[in-house]
């Protein structure tokens, strides 16, 4: 048998995960803020909306409407807002520094630079002035990270809860954004012929902010068609940032956690992480389509927070009650 | 005091600003030629070239970086780590030095361990008048709640690391027992393994003793402790947490011992059994190496705020069913008014004369000895008796009218905290400063291992006042350290 | 006489817990004037009990319950006989204080006589000392039952004008207390001014219609040590000796050291205590018209929200990052 604390299980997770926001929060800030520049009025306002209602907590929405400028603030450095990129690194690099002697030390180096640097002057007025290479860069240091941990890392547990850690919050990121821009742009109900130039250009941002676009090209061509979207947001399995692949590997890490923990093949975190995979690797887009595209992703949020809800009941927070009658 | 000496060996620049005079110094005789166990490292350094030289010292700085031999600075809200300053020049102790030193410590400990037993027991040293009694129950590390508890083996203290300082006549006399949670041999080790890249050579040609086993050793150590069999013992350090400024060593000893590093939120105790939580479900846990203070141990029994300990682990440790290391309660017999009494304590349980001496203590609770205390400050080092790492501390002759009349306040309004001994001219060693050799003040912290016989390693933590003329060599007060060579001849 | 006791504690919390681990000193002792027969501790939730007994001989018992819980029972119930003291004498030779102070000097009883985290003097206590004339002169013992009665009169009883484990200033300030506070101030007076070792007694006291101290809750006292006659009981609350009403718990040198119960838990919650204590005679004579002994069950609830005692793991990082540094 295997074990490592659990509170070190819990800050490599949350370490990855934390990360990872930053990341796509990023990301959609950057696709965002080019897109607007080419689109209407309107539609701009309406792209900023759907934007809040995914990363934006419900109180600071009304800060948030007031223009594109704040709202990329309020994620950015807002230093009261949880989930601003500055925040989220500055807790990745928290649960970093819990287990220091756990990672390595290029990965500790780097997620501390991150973190000092991010805060710099030098960042803010790159941001200020260049807020497409401000996000790059972002992009560039969490690629950077995953890049050191995925090549020097023991492929022991730690990793795994690193991988769970970092699907878990792609998954839900790409299925809320799908979810969120779908309710909207698919009610103009379009095939592409009536896909107009505007509502072309929230496609191509749905797309590009779930980092997807070049590889969907590669694909279906130029061929922008609601349903290879979500086909491809959803179902691909081999597209490291649609839910299907996320989940897949999700499944696996739990599988090699579950194996060395000696975790009885009956706990409800398996089950979970197969039921959600199954129904994944059976679905077809055009049943998907017509039974509710709303629906269906709702149901994939709830499973992964149910995974979470999981791991932490079997591996990290659990009653020491249970553990001491199944002991 | 003399007249400066200096270095008649030789008439090379960078020995020029080395001094010599009432201090024993370490390389040198008085008549400025070097001893026979420093002139193989006094030929090498007059063969090396000021560059070379350099380049080993920025060597050896690079290496501390990169293993993370960092201490972290509070001051500094980025959390900034700096690299404990490492002088170049080992410090070298020969076989029949080092043969004193070791029965010394031997007796020591294992007097302070006896008298620790007995305090907590029947108290017949007390009972005896050989220290008083008030002394040891008005001790803020005196624990009431050992009173009656065995420990296993009678042992204590499992971890020492007793600060030695070399009087100007060149014996060893012990400043203070450090008896709680001696930290440093982290250090030791990392100096040696930088010193044995930098100077592999001369570190072979030598014959060194080793340290490597320094991991093993206390692990064996904690293991001989154990409630359980050896080989089904579970083994951690307790440590207060990343903010900790020792945490760097206690993630260093986890590793080399192979123990997992945990902190007070990681265990749980139910019926009288401590566990840890892991991911494969809780772990009983049967020996706690602790790096956090008695008071923060069990909010149930100590401080009811601490949040490092775990609630309920001093009835566990009470039952039996887990050891700590140290135990509870030891900071009595290194109260720095009780070391005053140590040689007595020797005699008492040992039958023998003390091999290694003590420095003459002045008690300020003593009304008598208050009184040549305060007419005599700016003499003086008068230290607070519970404290440790160079804190709460005056040194007469390097002191302003301010400093003294705040601890002559501090004194008068409680005397039985404070103790006052002469400033003691510590030995000094050379340093490579500057591109230039010059003597520093130094001491030396060995490590001594008690569990089921005791081990001393051969060698300790020898630390520099790295500031020219300073007595202080307390890393929280700019001192640095060096590798300590303990020669088989 | 041969009382049993019945002592219930229930603990509320305001939000569900877990992970409590709990110390209880309940047992009465078993000394030269009292033998405790019969003990029986039970706990809910239900869990395996553990016992040790501490530097000052007192029973403890402790248990942990892991599971989630929002309410925590403990009832102590227990027999035990108390025998009649020997009569004091009228007054202590006059060498009394030469053998307090010889017996000091000795060691004896050290705890007893430096004061204690909650009886350090203070300027209301000076002030107090000086109003009521506490030096040393005549004989202990008399100076004794003197300032035991001028006590009783100093401080007016009111239940729930301070918390148990109060400094003593607390009532000081407002000259009213509960029967810890006169047990308090009567240690700090007895320590400090008079230099007799004395130890805080918590128990359990046999009611007499006359008496000040409220019924249902436990009872504090403090016992002095005198030269030939040992530990001598004294209830400043009640203005008496302790005498064959009074059934010893335990001793320390203050409250703090011997909380019925002392207790920590995981969860975000406060925590309400009740406490009922009911004393009832089992055989012996008994007049009437000094004690009642009949419908225990119906004497007031004492309530109080002891938190201090059931401190809560309060997870707050900047705390922890505090603790972290102080360490050496």
């Amino acid at each position: 048998m295997n074990a490592m604390l659990s509170r070190v299980a819990d800050s490599l997770y949350w370490m990855s995960r934390y990360l990872e926001r930053a990341d796509h929060v990023a990301r959609q800030l950057d696709v965002h803020l080019t897109i607007v520049t080419e689109q209407a009025v309107d539609a701009a306002r309406r792209r900023r909306r759907r934007l809040i209602t995914c990363l934006v907590d419900e109180k600071e929405h009304a800060a948030a409407e007031s223009s594109d400028y704040e709202l990329a603030d309020l994620l950015t450095f807002d230093e009261d807002n949880p989930s601003s990129i500055v925040n989220c690194i500055a807790a990745a690099r928290e649960n970093a520094r819990q287990v220091r002697e756990q990672i390595n030390s290029q990965m500790w180096e780097q997620i501390n630079q991150m973190h000092l640097t991010v805060r710099s002057q030098p960042m803010q007025s790159l941001w200020n002035g260049q807020p497409h290479s401000f996000y790059h860069w972002i992009n560039q240091e969490v690629y950077r990270f995953q890049g050191i941990t995925d090549s020097r890392i023991t492929r022991d547990q730690g990793w795994h809860f690193i991988q769970i850690g970092r699907y878990l919050e792609r998954a839900s990121e790409t299925a809320d954004s799908l979810n969120v821009d779908f309710r909207e742009l698919y009610a103009s109900g379009l095939e592409i012929d009536a896909i107009d130039q505007q509502t072309y250009l929230d496609w191509v941002g749905l797309l590009r902010g779930c980092a997807a676009y070049e590889a969907y090209s590669k694909v279906y061509a130029a061929n922008v068609q609601p349903r290879h979207i979500v086909e491809f947001l959803l179902l691909n399995p081999n597209f490291p940032y649609s839910v299907h692949f996320g989940i897949n590997r999700i499944q696996s890490s739990l599988q090699v956690v579950g194996e060395e923990t000696e975790t009885p093949k009956s706990a409800r975190v398996y089950r979970l992480g197969g039921r959600l995979r199954a129904m994944l690797d059976y679905a077809q887009v055009d049943e998907i389509m017509e039974s509710g595209l709303g629906s269906y992703l709702l149901n994939i949020q709830n499973q992964c927070g149910q995974i979470h809800q999981a791991i932490y009941e079997t591996y990290i927070a659990y009653s020491i009650e249970d553990k001491l009658k199944a002991a | 005091m003399n007249a400066v000496g200096r270095v008649t060996a030789t008439d090379d620049v960078r020995f020029a600003a080395y001094e010599l005079d009432d201090a024993y110094d370490e390389m040198f005789t008085p008549e400025g030629v070097p001893r026979p166990h420093y002139s193989s490292l006094f030929d090498r350094l007059l063969d090396l070239s000021p560059a070379e030289l350099e380049m080993r010292q920025q060597t050896a700085d690079l290496s501390f970086l990169h293993q993370g031999v960092t201490f972290t600075v509070y001051s500094d809200a980025r959390g900034t780590e700096r690299i404990f300053p490492y002088d170049l020049l080992p410090r070298i102790i020969t076989a029949g030095e080092w043969e004193t030193v070791e029965r010394g410590l031997i007796q020591r400990i294992t007097a302070l361990n006896l008298f620790l037993h007995d305090i907590y027991h029947k108290g017949q040293i007390l009972a005896d008048r050989v220290v008083p009694f008030d002394l040891v129950y008005s001790s803020k590390h005196y624990r009431r709640e050992m009173c009656g508890l065995d420990t296993p083996h009678g042992v204590y203290v499992a971890v020492t690391g007793t600060d030695l300082i070399r009087l100007t006549d060149g014996r060893f006399a012990v400043l203070e027992d450090n008896l709680r949670v001696p930290s440093g041999a982290s250090y030791m080790l990392a100096n040696r393994q930088v010193m044995k890249r930098i100077f592999p050579g001369l570190f072979s040609l030598y014959g060194v003793r080793p340290l490597e086993f320094y991991g093993q050793a206390l692990q064996n150590t904690l293991a001989a402790l154990s409630p359980a069999s050896p080989d089904e013992t579970t083994i951690v350090l307790l440590s207060p947490g990343v903010y900790n400024s020792a945490y760097f060593e206690h993630t260093f000893l986890a590793r080399q011992m192979g123990i997992p590093l945990v902190e007070g939120r990681d265990l749980a105790v139910h019926d009288n059994t401590v566990y840890m939580r892991t991911t494969a479900g809780l772990r009983r846990v049967d020996v706690i190496y602790r790096r956090i203070d008695d008071d923060f141990i069990d909010p149930l029994i100590f401080r009811k705020d601490s949040m490092l300990g775990v609630a309920g682990l001093f009835n566990a440790y009470r039952a039996g069913n887990v050891t700590l290391a140290n135990a509870v309660g030891t900071g009595v017999a290194d109260d720095k008014a009780v070391y005053a009494y140590v040689p007595a304590i020797i005699r008492y349980y040992l039958g023998e004369e003390p091999i290694l001496p003590n420095i003459e203590t002045y008690q300020c609770a003593d009304p008598k000895e208050r009184g040549y205390v305060l007419a005599n400050l700016d003499k003086l080092v008068v230290k607070a008796v519970g404290e440790s790492g160079g804190y709460g501390m005056l040194v007469g002759p390097h002191s302003t009218v301010e400093e003294r009349e705040t601890f002559r306040s501090l004194i008068e309004a409680n005397p039985r905290n404070y103790i006052a001994q002469p400033t003691i001219n510590l030995s000094r060693a050379p340093c490579f400063l500057d591109g230039r050799v010059e003597a520093r003040h130094v001491d030396l912290r060995p490590y001594i291992l008690y569990g089921k016989r005791v081990t001393i390693l051969p060698g300790g933590l020898t630390r520099v006042a790295l500031r020219r003329g300073s007595l202080v060599v307390n890393s929280s007060q700019g001192g640095g350290s060096k590798d300590t060579w303990v020669l088989n001849w | 006489m041969h009382y049993s006791v019945r002592h219930t504690t229930r603990f509320q919390y305001t939000a569900p817990i877990s992970e409590s681990v709990t110390e209880v000193r309940m047992q009465p002792r078993s000394t030269e004037y009292q033998q405790c027969s019969l003990f029986r501790l039970q706990v809910r939730p239900q869990a395996r009990l553990f016992v040790y007994t501490d530097a000052q001989q007192n029973t403890v018992h402790h248990f942990t319950q892991p599971g989630v819980h929002q309410q925590l029972v403990i009832v102590a119930e227990s027999e035990v006989l108390v025998y009649p003291r020997p009569l004091l004498p009228e007054r202590l030779p006059n060498d009394a204080w030469v053998q307090i102070d010889d017996s000091n000097a000795a060691g004896a009883h050290y705890e007893m006589l430096i004061p204690s985290e909650v009886t350090a003097p203070t300027d209301r206590l000076a002030q107090l000392a000086k109003e009521l004339n506490v030096a040393r002169r005549g004989d202990p013992l008399s100076l004794l039952i003197e300032l035991n009665h001028m006590l009783h009169r100093a401080i007016a009883y009111d239940a729930g004008s301070t918390r148990v484990d109060s400094p003593i200033d607390e009532a000081l300030h407002h000259r009213r207390g509960v029967c810890q506070d006169y047990t308090h101030i009567m240690l700090a007076l007895v320590r400090y001014y008079l230099h007799i070792p004395c130890r805080y007694v918590s128990g359990y006291l046999f009611h007499s219609r006359t008496d000040t101290s409220a019924d249902g809750a436990s009872h504090a006292w403090l016992d002095v040590w005198l030269p030939t006659l040992g530990w001598v009981g004294f209830d400043p609350t009640n203005d008496m000796l302790v005498g064959e009403r009074h059934i010893e718990v335990a001793v320390g040198r203050d409250y703090t050291d011997v909380p019925p119960t002392r207790g920590i838990y995981k969860g975000n919650a406060g925590s309400e205590l009740a406490v009922h204590v009911r004393v009832r005679m089992l055989q012996g004579a008994v007049n009437e018209d000094d004690a009642d002994a009949t419908d225990g069950d119906q004497t007031p609830v004492y309530r109080s929200t002891a938190q201090q005692l059931h401190a809560r793991y309060a997870e707050t990082l900047a705390a922890i990052q505090m603790q972290q540094q102080q360490q050496q």
